[in-house]
């Protein structure tokens, strides 16, 4: 894959991902690593453990969640995060954002990944048209 | 969960790392993270974890002083959110150059600003106070034109503003003050960028 779409594929995720943590938590009250465990669970995507921290503070500061410490069986206590009102509200606005975008996407992709475009084949070709 | 005696100095260092880094947020913010990072390196290490798992662990979260910076980062933006002071403007824009050549020119056209600006106020209110003593001579040529304040004695040159120097230099000045802190506000909201470089990669990377 060429550097500039691996590129955009990076920015491609680093948008979602402040969805991808609202709709983790879409379910009830989860602490950091549950976080980072539902995204890898629910997707193909594993996330950089150390983004997830900071954007969680985000969030917070934005009034999109909020945290509690709560004792464990662990031996440590763990910082729960929940969804606040103005957080589920933001969640679903931007899952329906997203769902519209992805479906005119697909739709203006569709000639590009049909099963019988044969896609390999073509970029193949482009690449042989380019050397 | 039972640390050897490395692994807890493992621990204790990249936290202290941490730690050290955090050093301009509140107090207590700094202990919530630094909490939060611990739980989670005893989470994810699991109990008895053998200095591999731990490396791998602490490997995940990446050196803490690009975590600190991340959180450094967010910390920021909040308070551009928050509201804005001159100082707090200047300080942050001054933070911001390091990152980028947008920050820099955010921080020069501030400082610049708010040099001009409060210059004209403190005219304006000179030749309020002191009518006589405060000026502004302006010299014209066919190639140049220059301009310079006396201050201490009667005006020498051409005063082409006289007393209207105070309401212009004090309106004009809180005028130039007020753009300038708008201006500055904007461009931390416009040009930063607090949201971490690298976020999420594919499982089979």
């Amino acid at each position: 894959m060429p550097d500039s779409a691996e590129k955009w594929e990076v920015q491609l995720r680093k948008g979602s991902l402040e969805l991808a943590i609202l709709a983790a938590l879409w379910q009830g009250p989860l602490y950091g690593l549950e976080i980072l465990r539902t995204l890898e669970s629910g997707s193909e995507i594993v996330v950089v453990e150390g983004t997830v921290y900071p954007l969680l503070t985000r969030l917070r500061s934005l009034g999109l969640v909020e945290s509690e410490w709560v004792e464990s069986d662990s031996g440590h206590p763990r910082k729960y995060y929940r969804l606040t009102e103005s957080g589920r509200q933001r969640a679903i606005a931007m899952a329906q954002i997203w769902s519209r975008f992805s479906a005119s996407m697909a739709h203006l992709l569709e000639p590009l990944t049909a099963p019988g475009a044969n896609l390999e084949s073509k970029v193949s070709a482009v690449r042989r048209g380019k050397s | 969960m039972n640390l050897t005696v490395d692994s807890q100095k493992t621990v204790d260092h990249y936290l202290n790392a941490l730690r050290k880094e955090l050093r301009e947020l509140l107090e207590d913010d700094v202990r919530d993270i630094v909490e939060e990072i611990h739980a989670h390196i005893l989470d994810k290490a699991g109990a008895d974890p053998s200095p591999e798992a731990l490396a791998e662990t602490l490997a995940a979260l990446g050196p803490p002083e690009k975590l600190a910076l991340r959180y450094r980062t967010e910390e920021l933006l909040r308070r551009a959110r928050r509201g804005r002071s001159v100082g707090r403007i200047l300080r942050d824009s001054l933070r911001w150059v390091v990152l980028g050549l947008s920050g820099l020119i955010v921080f020069l056209i501030s400082a610049a600003g708010y040099g001009i600006g409060g210059f004209l106020v403190w005219l304006g209110s000179m030749k309020a106070l002191h009518p006589h003593r405060t000026s502004v001579d302006l010299q014209f040529s066919s190639t140049m034109w220059t301009a310079s304040f006396q201050s201490g004695g009667p005006p020498r040159g051409h005063d082409p503003f006289g007393l209207w120097l105070a309401p212009i230099g004090i309106l004009g000045g809180a005028l130039i003050l007020y753009l300038t802190f708008r201006f500055g506000s904007w461009g931390v909201r416009k040009f930063w960028n607090p949201r971490p470089r690298a976020t999420l990669v594919p499982a089979d990377e």
